[in-house]
């Protein structure tokens, strides 16, 4: 966890931070699963490279990064940001490869992205309401931009064609929500 | 035959279910379980050096990338026969131990809570970890979050990176700590020492206190009789970083005890045609199908088998709760290590988490008051050609195992993992089995707990399915399809899909 290290501060109080976090949530080795870290570094070239979004204020205090976790620890890593864009795999099978779909927290369907849960404590949803049940300064608005996905069980460090050609199409997403009013 | 399937997976069609087949009476025959298992990893590694695994290997998995940097940076100290100097040896164990800190409180908390805190009949919506805060109010939450972050802390001071280290190095590491970090750990373990006290004390009143939950622990539906696999240190101590592998029998006799390099002498992997999973036994006594009792060889590597197979804990507050643990749960002397009986009913690993998050807390409270913890000492330089070499380490999950085989520069050509959960396949199959027989009777579900006792049956042992279930939510979404005789459904029951 990144953020409060000092030692006699409160749990879930955080060190001041950014307004927007821009996280790519998954497993780079895991061919698909990485996506979402594809996306975000995809993000971070335009925003180094495109002095016109860097002068547009909704892109002035803008972090980025990248997590191999989900439920409790992605929760954790939410606190003291006024909004949150995560950048996920999604395995729905309903959908052609590729296919990027943008949701709310408050309105994903269940659990199409794959890795705002985890298995070993709590999903995302829960973990969020327990952090602001206990105080935390959590995000007021979620989104989830995800990219259908083909292969996420075998070893490799490249994706699928399809998944790979959507990179520039889920940049456009997660650009067009960082460049929205903060609520 | 009639057919009661259980895909709990519902992201990964084909991958991960339970069938039950039941026979023409309507009772369970057997359960077939299946789960998705990363593949390839091992080809992956190949042709990589050896130095690369401590970093590598963390990518494996979300929910224990510090056990797998264990494990791989000693199996690379092995790679080339090289010994750390005793600071880094100390300050990767004082790592580690704040990771069990953290990992054994997110499970307790989070996972066994919402069974024992909130009730296993509770309403679904209630059985998280939101409900156990309302159960046991906020100030047992701050706790739990601080807990968390402290220690997350600690990796990243040791490790350089919170969640992912990356300091350790065949030969130790390639940092040492400094006065003032070293205070900060040292208040964090403190606290977390305290913490574990208030997490004891919370199981006795809320668990202890319940005679419903001691039956559920020590009843039969989750009893199984196996051998039990842990480390332990030259005493016969549980110890997580280090030390030799005992195996002790379903009475607490001792089957044997070795250097984990020898795993293969004493470790065998039975196949099954229902599955791709293999199911590690004992070789030693052999496999004997999916059953408990001294003549199978099925083995557990838990919590729970790590308490059976050692003498007592190292540190006071956890020697103390060992002694209550085995006084409370299987009375009267036995033939176990230490004099004990075993303690078999699968739900006590819960309270064995406790047991072990209160001796990591007191062992980082050791290690970060040693004299030469700060010391800049933490690399022996590797001199000699690379080889092969094995490390193991006490995962949360169970006994953990790498083995490397490179060529002569260090570069990689054969890798083998033995994973925490991969021992507990067979009793994990078994205790689904046993819950699914104790729920279904004449065709059809006895009650309306049948998911949730199977999910608790998986939750015991907080199964890393192939280190793969970081896809998987935390909420298990469970189905379950009755079919009759002929194949037709009579009835479907599912939770979080």
């Amino acid at each position: 966890m990144s953020v409060g290290s000092s030692a006699d501060r409160s749990a879930v109080t955080p060190v001041p931070t950014g307004v927007t976090l821009v996280v790519g949530l998954g497993n780079p080795l895991l061919a698909d699963d990485g996506v979402g870290w594809r996306v975000v570094e995809a993000v971070r070239g335009r925003l180094a490279g495109d002095p016109a979004l860097t002068a547009d204020p909704a892109f002035a205090d803008v972090e980025l990064d990248h997590l191999a976790v989900g439920g409790l620890s992605l929760m954790e890593r939410l606190v003291g940001y006024r909004r949150a864009i995560l950048v996920d795999a999604m395995v729905t099978g309903e959908h052609p490869p590729g296919t990027v779909r943008r949701f709310s927290i408050a309105d994903i369907p269940g659990r199409e992205a794959t890795h705002l849960d985890s298995a070993h404590d709590a999903s995302l949803a829960v973990a969020l309401a327990a952090g602001r049940s206990l105080g935390a300064d959590l995000p007021a608005e979620i989104a989830i931009v995800a990219v259908e996905a083909v292969r996420v069980d075998e070893f490799a460090e490249v994706l699928t064609p399809a998944v790979a050609a959507a990179i520039p199409a889920a940049v456009e997403v997660v650009l067009a929500a960082i460049g929205e009013t903060v609520g | 035959m009639t057919r009661i399937t259980i895909d709990p997976i519902t992201r990964l069609e084909g991958h991960g279910k339970i069938e039950i087949f039941l026979d023409p009476a309507g009772e369970v025959e057997r359960t077939y379980f299946q789960v998705p298992e990363l593949r390839g990893f091992e080809q992956f590694c190949v042709g990589r050096p050896v130095e690369e695994m401590p970093v590598l290997v963390n990518r494996i998995c979300g929910v224990c990338p510090e056990a797998h940097h264990m494990a791989a940076a000693k199996a690379a100290d092995a790679v080339y026969h090289v010994d750390p100097p005793r600071p880094a040896k100390l300050l990767r164990e004082l790592l580690y131990s704040a990771f069990y800190v953290a990992d054994h409180t997110t499970h307790f908390y989070a996972l066994s809570g919402p069974d024992f805190v909130v009730g296993p009949d509770a309403p679904v919506a209630e059985r998280n970890l939101l409900g156990v805060l309302k159960k046991v109010g906020s100030d047992a939450g701050g706790r739990v979050i601080e807990t968390r972050r402290r220690c997350h802390r600690v990796v990243e001071i040791i490790g350089g990176r919170a969640i992912h280290p990356c300091t350790s190095v065949p030969g130790g590491l390639t940092k040492g700590i400094t006065a003032e970090e070293r205070a900060e750990i040292e208040e964090t373990a403190r606290r977390m020492i305290d913490f574990g006290a208030f997490s004891l004390q919370l199981f006795d009143d809320l668990i202890l206190g319940n005679p419903g939950y001691v039956e559920m622990i020590t009843g039969p539906m989750y009893q199984h009789e196996t051998y039990s696999m842990g480390l332990v240190d030259g005493a016969g101590k549980v110890n997580f970083y280090d030390g030799r592998v005992r195996i002790v029998g379903p009475d607490g006799a001792l089957h044997g005890e070795y250097a984990p390099a020898d795993y293969r002498e004493w470790i065998a992997e039975r196949v099954e045609p229902w599955t791709y999973l293999k199911f590690p036994y004992l070789r030693k006594v052999g496999w004997d199908g999916f059953t408990d009792g001294a003549a199978s060889g099925v083995y557990s590597a838990t919590p729970l088998s790590r308490l059976n197979v050692a003498d007592g804990m190292a540190t006071p507050n956890a020697q103390a709760a060992f002694e209550r643990f085995y006084e409370t749960l299987a009375p009267g002397p036995g033939a176990g290590p230490g004099g004990k009986r075993m303690v078999h009913g699968r739900l006590a690993m819960h309270w064995a988490r406790l047991v072990e998050l209160t001796y990591a807390a007191e062992r980082m409270l050791e290690l970060v008051s040693d004299p030469e913890i700060t010391s800049d000492r933490v690399r022996a330089v590797p001199t000699e050609r690379p080889t092969e070499g094995v490390g193991t380490v006490e995962a949360p999950r169970g006994t953990l195992t790498h083995h490397y085989w490179t060529d002569e520069r260090g570069i990689l050509t054969k890798v083998n993992l033995v994973v925490g959960t991969t021992n507990n396949y067979a009793p994990i199959a078994m205790s689904v089995e046993r819950a699914a027989r104790s729920l279904i009777h004449g065709g059809e579900v006895v009650g309306e707990g049948l998911l949730n006792r199977i999910e608790m049956a998986f939750r015991a042992y907080d199964p890393c399915f192939g280190c793969a279930t970081h896809s998987l939510p935390g909420q298990m979404p469970l189905e379950v399809v009755i079919r009759d005789a002929a194949g037709g459904v009579v009835d479907v029951r599912r939770q979080f899909c």
